[in-house]
């Protein structure tokens, strides 16, 4: 029996993924910067100066949420019709669907981790006042491991219901935009706890940011009851979706 | 081991219906709206229950006339498309090929064949090696790095002819391929074919010319309205599809 050869194919479909992403257009990897940084910039003049919330380090604050919630977005929202922009793949061959999603989320990873990169470089260095990193951010490993397959299954669920209504990619966006909001992004915890009660355990997102914050910006353990509940939201979800992809997936070569 | 071992495809009572509804009830609106009313579906049944198998290293043929059901037997035997009833068990990567072959139109040629080669199986390594053999053959030298949207269609099938030569999966669903390029080009695909598939790798040979079914498969299965009505030599196959035509 010959190696498999998958992990290799995984890597390359990612790779060109990334490559179409980003140095399609002359600004390339500037981009994966923009987006961020005018964002926060928006929210900045919005909650901190216009509204005071009075969050200490607030571009921080904002920062780290941001570029995990653009992921989670960018892994859904971007693969709603990956089934039909893929099909290239399985149309002519028996591969594993699965492969497919795999090499996406892995591209959106390589985005990830550069703007991680850059986020790291302005809390430790250029953002006046704040803790600093430490050990605990070490975590941030497993609490990001968490969104990976988070955004997998959800990527997954919407891009089979996509075989069968078509109109789900408008929906999500929809949801997506309401989801800003009900997640603990922009608005202080307390605020956030206070307002909406039990909406960081309802929105599997939410938990994930308010973990990450603990472990990047405040040099604290994650809320383990938050983590562990978030990490099985996430894999049933998961669960959820193969079921989909094996019953509807696998029809998705003559229905698209 | 059991016998198994030596079958490249087993198929035992597939079948296969598509249900075609007059109006798009795809989107979440249209569905919701009409919960009361249903669609008017109409059933096609595309094959009827069969059963086939295909030993490995094995040229099978298959032929029929139009509407007969080769295409969706190929992508049934393949693993695209599910099998409504019954089981299919395929030993071995698949590649299913007509004109126009599994490859993204925004990719460059070079990413193409890297793509093709490795969801057929093959390492970057091996891509490697067979990289150069690939271009030559497709006469493309000059082009490898100029994405395939920008390719005249004959460049992009002589490409994926080429990808399929040279990497080619275990087992190959051939349909109507030898109608590729000008006849330089045709020549060398014939040469290769006889060289490369037919000792080595296990072949479907979906075909409407009588001469290629005859010179290259032993058995044939013959397909007539959904139905399989005859698996087993070839020269018979033949004759039952030629008495059909007349």
């Amino acid at each position: 029996m010959k190696r498999s050869n998958k992990l290799e194919r995984i890597w390359l479909l990612a790779k060109i993924e990334f490559k179409l992403r980003y140095y399609e257009n002359k600004l390339g990897l500037l981009w994966a910067l923009i987006k961020p940084i005018s964002d926060i910039f928006i929210y900045y003049i919005a909650f901190q100066k216009i509204l005071k919330q009075g969050i200490p380090n607030f571009v921080s604050f904002l920062f780290i949420g941001l570029i995990l919630w653009n992921f989670f977005v960018e892994s859904t929202s971007g693969t709603v019709q990956i089934l039909s922009t893929k099909k290239y793949l399985y149309e002519y061959t028996n591969m594993n669907k699965i492969e497919i999603y795999l090499s996406t989320v892995l591209a959106n990873c390589i985005g990830f981790f550069f703007n991680l990169l850059f986020f790291i470089i302005f809390f430790q260095f250029i953002d006046k006042g704040t803790m600093g990193l430490s050990w605990h951010a070490l975590y941030i490993v497993l609490v990001f491991f968490n969104l990976v397959v988070l955004a997998l299954a959800f990527s997954i669920i919407l891009s089979n219901i996509y075989v069968v209504a078509k109109d789900i990619t408008q929906i999500w966006i929809v949801v997506t935009g309401l989801g800003f909001w009900i997640s603990p992004i922009v608005f202080k915890l307390d605020n956030f706890r206070e307002a909406l009660p039990g909406l960081d355990y309802l929105n599997p997102v939410a938990g994930i940011i308010i973990n990450a914050r603990n472990v990047m910006l405040y040099q604290r353990m994650p809320e383990w009851n938050l983590f562990f509940f978030d990490f099985a939201y996430a894999l049933i979800l998961l669960l959820i979706g193969i079921f989909l992809l094996n019953k509807v997936g696998s029809k998705a070569s003559e229905k698209l | 081991m059991n016998n198994e071992s030596t079958f490249a495809v087993v198929a035992k009572n597939i079948s296969k219906t598509f249900t075609i509804s007059e109006d798009s009830h795809n989107t979440v609106k249209h569905r919701l709206f009409n919960l009361f009313n249903p669609p008017r579906a109409k059933e096609v049944p595309a094959l009827k229950n069969m059963s086939l198998d295909i030993l490995q290293g094995e040229c099978v043929g298959l032929i029929g006339r139009n509407g007969s059901g080769k295409s969706t037997l190929t992508k049934l035997l393949a693993g695209v498309y599910k099998t409504d009833t019954g089981y299919i068990n395929i030993t071995g990567s698949t590649m299913l090929m007509n004109l126009g072959v599994g490859m993204s139109h925004e990719l460059t040629a070079r990413e193409n064949i890297y793509v093709s080669g490795s969801v057929l199986g093959l390492k970057i390594k091996e891509v490697d090696a067979i990289f150069d053999e690939i271009v030559d053959f497709a006469e493309l030298r000059d082009f490898i790095d100029t994405k395939i949207k920008f390719f005249s269609s004959g460049m992009v099938a002589r490409l994926a002819f080429s990808i399929a030569v040279n990497a080619g999966a275990d087992i190959m669903f051939l349909d109507e391929i030898f109608a590729v390029g000008d006849m330089k080009f045709q020549e060398k695909a014939v040469k290769v074919f006889e060289s490369s598939w037919i000792k080595g790798k296990t072949v479907v040979l979906v075909s409407h010319t009588m001469d290629i079914i005859q010179k290259y498969c032993k058995r044939s299965a013959y397909l007539k309205k959904g139905e399989l009505v005859f698996f087993g030599e070839t020269a018979k196959a033949v004759e039952l599809y030629q008495q059909d035509n007349q």
